[in-house]
């Protein structure tokens, strides 16, 4: 068979040149046409500016002082800077492992069953898109407010179905008398006994979003051996006097009122009418008090700040490992279908489960490609850019900073000092290096 | 990559094959049932953000900044193409798709026209230092972008090729090259000497050899690495952000106007979509040979 | 002393510039340009105007065109970051041959580079539209440098007129009255506020209307030369009574977080709106200008009302201004600037709204509506009046996002306790930048 195609070596004896004359020119004159803009190209763009950039990162930001490794240590002591760093280390912790078993959960789903191409085509698609398009895509997926984020949005479904948005969702008491929080449930801290007439007045509550039906409010007449009172929004235009019943002021129609006992147990609920009033028609002696439960000021849902500067990192990280995902699951369902059949039905034969199967043949038969996915995640994941430029809003940049964004907004975004800039270059290209000399260890050895 | 099964020949007797009764068949469907659903549940969730990218691009402009785009899915009227219109209007965005097209365009054609003559020549021309010149041109694959941006932006003022697009285009080409080189060069090893060796006997020249043997029976290869190329210039932002100004490719558009008109989404929708909608086609249309440069070996 | 001899030149000049801007006495000097199709080239400029702004300046180009027609003039934005972007291009040798620089600060470093060359042919023309201390705006050490094309007044307060009536409140005249008036709008369910914090420098234009009002015209001159630090205890009170509004997160369109995430045009949005999610916008007289697809009608729809005054103070102004000069000498530039200087000019723009101009021979009537004519002429009145602190700044402590000023407000809002670690980091990168320029 031919020698095979993967070698780095070419093969020995590589095809004479075309004449035998004496005279390097002669001999080589052929070759080096077809080297010449290779050499130079890379010479003037790729090996010069990096001795340049070296040699550039040991001077300050007019370039004129020569300051030793001054840029050195800002670059491990300044806060952006540091954060940075922090963040790539995150990313080369979390990305690359997420990324590769996402990619082996698909590749190994997919192998069972037959039309596969169709997902594989939707799930690798983000690859064609960029990371820029897509980081715009999340960027917009992130927006905060439910009826526009996509997210929160789906959040807001679960969280709406989970703790439904109240009656009056955000009102608040108008005056001292009522007492609480809409999370804990509003009282009335006056006691009321058989004959009083409770007054809960509350504010906040938006115009269009007074129940229906709501009428003007009134206080009612005080029932013998009952409780009376009404709820209503104690607001009209300019304010009004909090804890007066005005003319103008809507009752809540709808609202469930408790009857609390002293010891704040809930004993009795009823609902308020159109005009707000609510009667508790036979109450028995003792001390109670009126309250308005928190279901009724629940909140709708108001959405996870993605875009904040706790989450910004993660959220970034969610949106790249979409993009990826695809490759890592190309890749390792390429490896799997490289796996003889035979091999795996030996096994099975054997008597091992699907599970040893998997663990202990297919594995151990994929590591190979496994790591040659989780090295090219790691090189990437270390040089990422486009999606952190693209998701995170400037006021969080600092917080979702990784170095390639940092080497760019300290040299060309505002701090334009390339002596500091040159050496976050040198930094990154120092933590590329041992890896991607890694990555290509194992091209010699497996190609 | 694959590898040869070891022959096996310890099954002496023929395997018995009895026809499956159709119950099992569906019951190993049914079987199988939750995977597909899975499969078909978690493919949409995929598909979601993209599928949200073009319906928010169909809003229309009053309601763009209060409504999802799932507005679209229960109220179908709503959508319309005023805001692809009005972008194709748009003077800045046209020309920026423009000269994305160029610069991609150049940025392809030059890379694998140089890469293939430099490894043809580390291939099958011999000269002293080969070997060891080919793995330094390959080592540069490890020399981040990073490490060329402050010089080449000093030497592009100089040179007055910044803001230009054969700058960017350059800067590309240059970046391209290792790894181009690398694939190339495997790849033409590959071809039997035979063929080459009796083209050498007929009298046949380097560059007859290169441009009648080499780059037709390349072309898998080439064309591989030209649509990858292809796809990583057009989607660049950082290269253009330091080197670009008026000149601006769509993605530094799009940026701009993310950044200091997060609300102006009638315009950054529908351009988003159409810049992201080029490569698609491209990947859709080349999807065979996108997958397999991947498989080459694809580190970038 | 260049930075004390600015802000002199800016408190004269502009109280001058638009008592005479909006007077609209037409004394018939400084009137037009001949235009000629024998002066060609190309010429680049640069502005911070993006999305209607960039329209409405691009409709100014037109103008310029119909004078000239074989000159091609090319704009790009650079938004936020004209100034990293003007000063990377001028390091690397090649800056746009125009810029309208919203920084005095910048156009002085610049002139000092030696980067941007001086107009004084233009000087008369510029005395002649805009009188002689506007003009001084734009002069460094007495060299004509720049001209003030386009001005804002900042100390405007926006509102939603559909919101104030539902809530019955009417716009205040004292710090006070707005406190009362926020929690009216309150009660009656609204959200007080829209906040766009962007790249912080909204936020800056809050802060320093307040503190022109609580520490007076004096101190802020000394502020702005940085003769007192950022720590002062007049910096933080000022921040304290600015908590009053972006510190409460339930003041704020979206809370906190909403407001971080937000830049100015989608603010604007939020109560130039029919479904408004906030009642009032702290935001300069460009606000209307920025938000495409207004569906409110002026006084109807929305409306203004000027920075209230604390305790006591008397009307004050904090202005801005857009400053065109050339970094590179050509016919072609020579006459687009001039041409910046005529009325004619000024008016293509004023008539599409967002555009307050200082040119004295400018027709009022031109305006698009009474509110812009009311902005406009808020400048006029003012008592006192002071160009835009942070413009004035060294451009990388006071103009640059990410940095200094802008991120040490956004960082405040963000956590608007901590008002002692802000404070100490502006002025370490006030320091910085005072002894770098």
């Amino acid at each position: 068979m031919s020698e095979s195609a993967t070698t780095v070596e070419a093969p020995s004896g590589g095809l004479p040149p075309a004449t035998d004359e004496p005279g390097l020119i002669r001999r080589y004159g052929v070759t080096l046409v077809f080297l010449a803009p290779t050499l130079v190209l890379l010479t003037v763009w790729v090996v010069y500016p990096t001795l340049r950039t070296i040699h550039r990162s040991f001077y300050d930001r007019s370039g004129d002082d020569f300051i030793g490794i001054d840029n050195y240590r800002t670059l491990f002591t300044d806060d952006a800077l540091v954060t940075a760093i922090k963040n790539n280390f995150l990313w080369l912790l979390i990305v690359p492992f997420f990324v590769t078993a996402i990619g082996l959960v698909f590749a190994v789903l997919l192998e069972r069953i037959r039309f596969s191409v169709a997902f594989k085509v939707v799930v690798f698609m983000p690859m064609a898109i960029s990371l820029f398009a897509a980081g715009v895509i999340w960027r917009l997926m992130y927006e905060k407010d439910p009826s526009r984020g996509t997210v929160n949005a789906a959040v807001a479904v679960v969280a709406d179905a989970v703790s439904p948005s109240g009656v009056l969702s955000g009102a608040r008491p108008s005056t001292d008398e009522l007492e609480g929080s809409p999370a804990r449930g509003i009282v009335l801290q006056a006691p009321l006994e058989a004959g009083s007439v409770a007054r809960l007045g509350l504010t906040a509550i938006r115009e269009a979003d007074v129940p229906s039906g709501a009428e003007q409010a009134v206080v009612p007449e005080a029932l013998a051996g009952g409780i009376t009172g009404v709820v209503w929004r104690d607001f009209k235009p300019g304010g009004g006097t909090p804890g007066e019943l005005e003319q103008g002021e809507l009752g809540l129609p709808g609202v469930t009122v408790e009857l609390r006992s002293q010891g704040g147990e809930p004993t009795l609920e009823t609902t308020t009418e159109p005009d707000g009033t609510f009667v508790f028609e036979e109450v028995a002696a003792g001390s109670y008090r009126a309250a308005i439960g928190p279901d009724t000021f629940t909140e709708p849902y108001a959405g996870v700040s993605w875009l904040s500067a706790r989450l910004i990192t993660p959220a970034i990280m969610m949106a790249y490992i979409w993009v990826w995902a695809g490759f890592s699951m190309v890749v390792i369902a390429a490896g799997l279908a490289a796996i003889p059949r035979d091999l795996l039905e030996a096994a099975r034969t054997d008597g091992a489960s699907e599970w040893q199967v998997f663990r202990r043949v297919t594995v151990p038969l994929l590591a190979p490609v496994l790591s040659v996915v989780f090295v090219t995640m790691l090189i990437y994941v270390l040089k990422v850019f486009d999606i952190v430029i693209a998701i995170a809003p400037g006021s969080v940049e600092d917080d979702a900073n990784v170095v390639a964004l940092a080497m760019w907004r300290t040299s060309f975004g505002g701090v334009n000092d390339f002596g500091l800039g040159a050496a976050i270059a040198v930094f990154l290209f120092l933590l590329v290096i041992p890896i991607l000399a890694l990555n290509i260890r194992r091209f010699r050895r497996e190609l | 990559m694959s590898t040869a099964a070891p022959a096996i020949d310890a099954t002496v007797e023929a395997p018995v094959v009895i026809a499956e009764p159709t119950s099992a068949k569906i019951l190993r469907f049914l079987g199988k049932t939750p995977v597909y659903l899975l499969l078909a549940f978690i493919g949409l969730l995929w598909l979601v953000p993209t599928l949200g990218l073009l319906l928010t691009s169909l809003l229309p402009p009053s309601i763009i900044g209060t409504a999802g785009w799932w507005e679209v899915l229960s109220q179908p009227s709503v959508a319309t193409l005023d805001n692809y219109r009005a972008i194709f209007d748009n003077e800045a965005i046209t020309s920026a798709i423009w000269t994305t097209l160029w610069i991609a365009l150049g940025a392809t054609f030059l890379p694998i026209f140089v890469a293939s003559l430099a490894a043809y020549a580390f291939a099958w021309l011999e000269f002293p230092g080969r070997d060891w010149i080919f793995l330094v041109v390959v080592a540069l694959l490890v020399v981040p972008i990073q490490m060329a941006l402050i010089p080449i932006f000093s030497l592009y003022n100089t040179l007055g090729l910044f803001d230009t697009i054969p700058g960017l285009v350059l800067f590309h080409t240059a970046f391209g090259l290792p790894f181009a080189i690398f694939l190339l060069r495997n790849f033409f090893i590959g071809i039997p000497r035979d063929l080459l060796e009796a083209a050498r006997i007929d009298g046949a020249s380097e560059f007859r050899i290169f441009f009648r043997v080499i780059i037709p029976l390349g072309l898998p290869a080439i064309a591989s690495l030209a649509i990858f190329q292809f796809l990583w210039v057009w989607n660049d932002l950082l290269v253009a952000l330091t080197f670009a100004r008026d000149t601006q490719p769509i993605t530094v558009a799009i940026f701009s106007q993310m950044r200091q008109f997060s609300g102006n989404i009638e315009l950054i929708a529908p351009a988003a979509f159409v810049s992201l909608a080029i490569p698609l086609v491209v990947f859709f249309a080349f999807q065979r040979y996108f997958v397999e440069g991947l498989l080459a070996g694809s580190v970038k | 002393m260049r930075k004390r001899w600015l802000a002199l030149a800016s408190l004269v000049g502009v109280l001058a510039f638009v008592a005479a801007g909006c007077g609209g006495d037409d004394d018939g000097g400084g009137g037009s340009v001949e235009g000629s199709e024998d002066v060609t080239g190309t010429i680049s400029t640069m502005g911070t105007w993006a999305g209607p702004e960039q329209a409405s300046f691009q409709a100014v180009i037109d103008g310029f065109n119909e004078l000239y027609p074989n000159v091609t003039v090319k704009f790009t934005s650079g938004g936020n970051n004209l100034a990293p972007l003007l000063s990377t291009a001028v390091q690397g040798g090649n800056p746009p041959d125009i810029a309208c620089i919203a920084q005095p600060g910048l156009i002085a470093q610049f002139a000092e580079q030696g980067a941007i060359q001086p107009i004084d042919d233009l000087r008369d023309a510029i005395v002649d539209n805009f009188g002689e201390s506007v003009a001084d705006v734009g002069a460094v050490d007495g060299t004509q440098y720049a001209i003030m094309f386009k001005g804002a007044n900042k100390s405007t307060i926006w509102y939603n007129v559909a919101d104030f009536e539902e809530a019955g409140v009417e716009p205040p005249e004292t710090w006070d009255d707005l406190n009362e008036v926020t929690s009216t709008i309150k009660a009656a369910g609204i959200t007080p506020y829209s906040v766009g914090v962007d790249a912080g420098w909204p936020i800056s234009d809050i802060f320093e209307n307040i503190y022109l009002r609580t520490a007076g015209a004096d101190m802020y001159d000394q502020l702005a030369n940085h003769e007192i630090p950022w720590t002062d205890q007049s910096v933080k009170d000022a921040l304290t009574l600015m908590a009053d509004v972006v510190g409460d997160s339930s003041n704020m369109a979206g809370g906190t977080d909403g407001a971080l995430e937000t830049t100015f045009d989608a603010s604007a949005a939020k109560v130039f709106s029919e479904s408004p999610q906030a009642a009032m916008l702290i935001l300069g007289d460009f606000a209307p200008g920025v938000v495409k697809n207004n569906p409110l009608e002026p006084v109807t729809g929305y409306n203004v009302f000027a920075f209230p005054s604390i305790e006591g103070s008397s009307p004050a102004v904090v202005g801005g201004g857009d400053l065109c000069a050339n970094f590179k000498t050509s016919e072609a530039a020579t006459a687009f600037l001039e041409y910046l200087t005529t009325p004619e000019a000024a008016e293509i723009w004023a008539e599409r709204g967002g555009f307050s101009s200082p040119n004295k021979n400018v027709d009022p009537d031109v305006y698009a509506d009474e509110i812009t004519r009311t902005t406009a002429t808020g400048l006029a009145e003012a008592e006192t009046f002071r160009f835009d602190m942070s413009d004035l700044q060294p451009s990388a402590f006071g103009g640059t996002p990410g940095q200094g000023l802008w991120k040490g407000f956004t960082d405040f809002v963000a956590n608007p306790d901590n008002i002692d670690a802000v404070t100490q980091q502006m002025e370490s990168d006030a320091q910085k930048a005072f002894a770098n320029s």
